[in-house]
């Protein structure tokens, strides 16, 4: 018995440690983006105020590069699906020579610096046409987001369980059919923790869209560089909880598609 | 028989894609930066943006701040991931907090940076605190740690969004594990120490080394938060290069690419070192638990 309040208070003191660390600061962020005189050393704002939320979407340039933002994130996310999951599910499912020479290999791209290829690929990009557009751009967002994809749907296809496959089989569905219906829906936790985390990714490129899109393509985070270091505090908040707010959205989005498919599927 | 050749083959043909992404990109990338670092101004010897960028003061400042960056951020980062993650799993049986190691995943990095910014400015929150308890009398005494020679900032922020990476890294290791071994050990009378070295450490070791290096590596070469939170002398690398790459109608270009190309040497041999490392350990471990 007292073992067990023990473990609910120490329970308790984790939780609090987290919402100290994690969630206060992300709320004191956006109540800095909506008060008014709050200097230096008071400890709350004297006054509520929109104004940073106006002039952050007054902006002319915000909107198109919220735009630029949400597109190539969604891109960068359904190619890392086009390509990861093929390369997970072989990884996980087959035996073959030269496995652990290629799982390394596709890593690669988080264990060499990102700069270094941005930096090398400069050139031929602007040679083949890549550089200040968007298609270049999504190519780039590749790189630091494919491995982590791969091997969170690596991981997600270990523990599956094989059977249900079999069984899918042995019942005489066809491949496709098992993948779609069976290995998918199953795999659903997988699925969201990888897109979640290629879109926070794409989402946090500064350099590597600086470099590659030249400047000319404008996604959040090349307004908000110049933007740190002017004085109103107010709308660098205001711009902050924008990013925060972004793959909160998405995962809302992305469970709305999930549900829906999963309705679909259970429609005979 | 096709279709068994064809099965044979299928493994690959699911991998080719990412492979050809990842050789492009990657492969191409560091070999056109190795034929740029390697050209040579007339009348100069070879290798010269080498020899240049190793007998560069700014060049080893830069190298010398980020080391220090990445290391103190990197071991502070496991060493409390790891201890959160050992206390989590035995505290909370069911994995329903793994969303609460996400949660700051979800966080940029630069917002992280933003954060940090916010608290430990002199202007920021923390340094009103302390002026209204009464221990600094005006905002010149408070300590500075943002933007500040020992990038203090730069690592609270890492250390900020690393400990979660972490603790997601190791939390499928504590799940897999038997925690049964640990009260074989503790009724023969293994102290807490032995408990975790016997128990835990072979199974956590392997692991901790892999995270040790990508976060590592990582923090090396990641141009976001240090441009934030740094200091104009010394520059972070990947900012000290990122300023080369553009500078003066692109004269300094072979010097940014040879200082990302010897980055880029360095990274790789330690990951060859450390993965072979790790996955020796592990088989030798899997062998011994067998024979058990």
């Amino acid at each position: 018995m007292n073992e067990n309040r023990k473990r609910v208070l120490l329970q308790g003191l984790f939780l609090l440690l987290f919402a100290i660390m994690f969630v206060i600061p992300i709320f004191f962020m956006f109540a800095k983006s909506i008060s008014f005189g709050w200097q230096w050393p008071n400890l709350s704002p004297s006054g509520i105020d929109i104004r940073a939320w106006e002039v952050a979407f007054r902006d002319p340039r915000i909107y198109q590069s919220l735009i630029n933002t949400v597109v190539i994130g969604g891109a960068v996310v359904i190619f890392n699906f086009l390509i990861a999951t093929p390369a997970a599910y072989s990884l996980s499912r087959y035996e073959f020579k030269g496995k652990t020479m290629i799982e390394s290999l596709l890593i690669l791209p988080i264990l060499v610096p990102v700069l270094a290829v941005a930096m090398g690929l400069h050139i031929p990009m602007i040679r083949l046409g890549l550089t200040d557009n968007l298609s270049g751009v999504i190519l780039i967002h590749l790189l630091p987001t494919l491995p982590y994809a791969i091997r969170v749907l690596k991981a997600g296809f270990d523990r599956l369980n094989n059977d249900w496959e079999e069984q899918g089989a042995v019942l005489g569905a066809r491949r496709a059919t098992v993948f779609w219906t069976v290995i998918i829906p199953l795999m659903a936790p997988s699925i969201r923790s990888a897109a979640l985390l290629v879109f926070v990714i794409s989402l946090s490129q500064y350099v590597l869209t600086a470099i590659i899109g030249g400047g000319r393509v404008s996604t959040l985070p090349m307004i908000y560089y110049p933007f740190f270091s002017s004085a109103d505090e107010a709308v660098i908040a205001s711009f902050t909880v924008m990013f925060a707010l972004l793959p909160v959205l998405f995962l809302i989005l992305f469970e709305t598609v999930c549900r829906s498919y999963l309705k679909i599927l259970k429609k005979p | 028989m096709f279709s068994n050749k064809a099965h044979k083959f299928r493994p690959y043909l699911f991998l080719l894609p990412g492979l050809i992404i990842v050789a492009c990109l990657v492969g191409y990338g560091l070999f056109s930066a190795i034929v740029e670092s390697l050209s040579t101004p007339e009348n100069e010897g070879d290798f010269y943006y080498y020899i240049e960028l190793w007998q560069n003061n700014t060049f080893l400042q830069a190298l010398g701040i980020s080391i220090w960056v990445a290391a103190v951020s990197t071991v502070i980062s496991i060493l409390v991931g790891l201890y959160l993650t050992r206390t989590m799993v035995r505290l909370f049986r069911k994995d329903h907090w793994k969303f609460l190691a996400w949660l700051p995943m979800l966080i940029p990095h630069f917002v992280a940076a933003y954060l940090v910014f916010l608290l430990f400015s002199p202007s920021g929150w923390v340094s009103s605190m302390f002026y209204q308890l009464g221990w600094i009398g005006s905002i010149g005494e408070f300590p500075v740690m943002v933007n500040d020679p020992f990038y203090l900032g730069v690592i609270f922020t890492y250390i900020w969004k690393e400990i979660p990476f972490v603790i997601l890294m190791l939390l499928p290791v504590y799940q897999e594990m038997d925690l049964r071994y640990e009260d074989v050990s503790r009724t023969l009378g293994g102290s807490k120490w032995t408990v975790f070295k016997t128990v835990e450490f072979p199974w956590v070791w392997p692991v901790s080394i892999e995270v040790f290096l990508i976060l590592f590596v990582f923090i090396l070469g990641a141009f976001e938060v240090p441009a934030l939170l740094g200091v104009t002398y010394p520059k972070m690398l990947p900012v000290l290069a990122y300023d080369w790459f553009y500078q003066a109608a692109w004269v300094n270009r072979p010097l940014a690419q040879a200082m990302m190309v010897c980055l880029s040497i360095v990274s790789l041999f330690a990951a060859i070192l450390i993965l072979t490392f790790s996955r020796r350990w592990r088989k030798k471990w899997t062998v011994r638990r067998e024979e058990i």
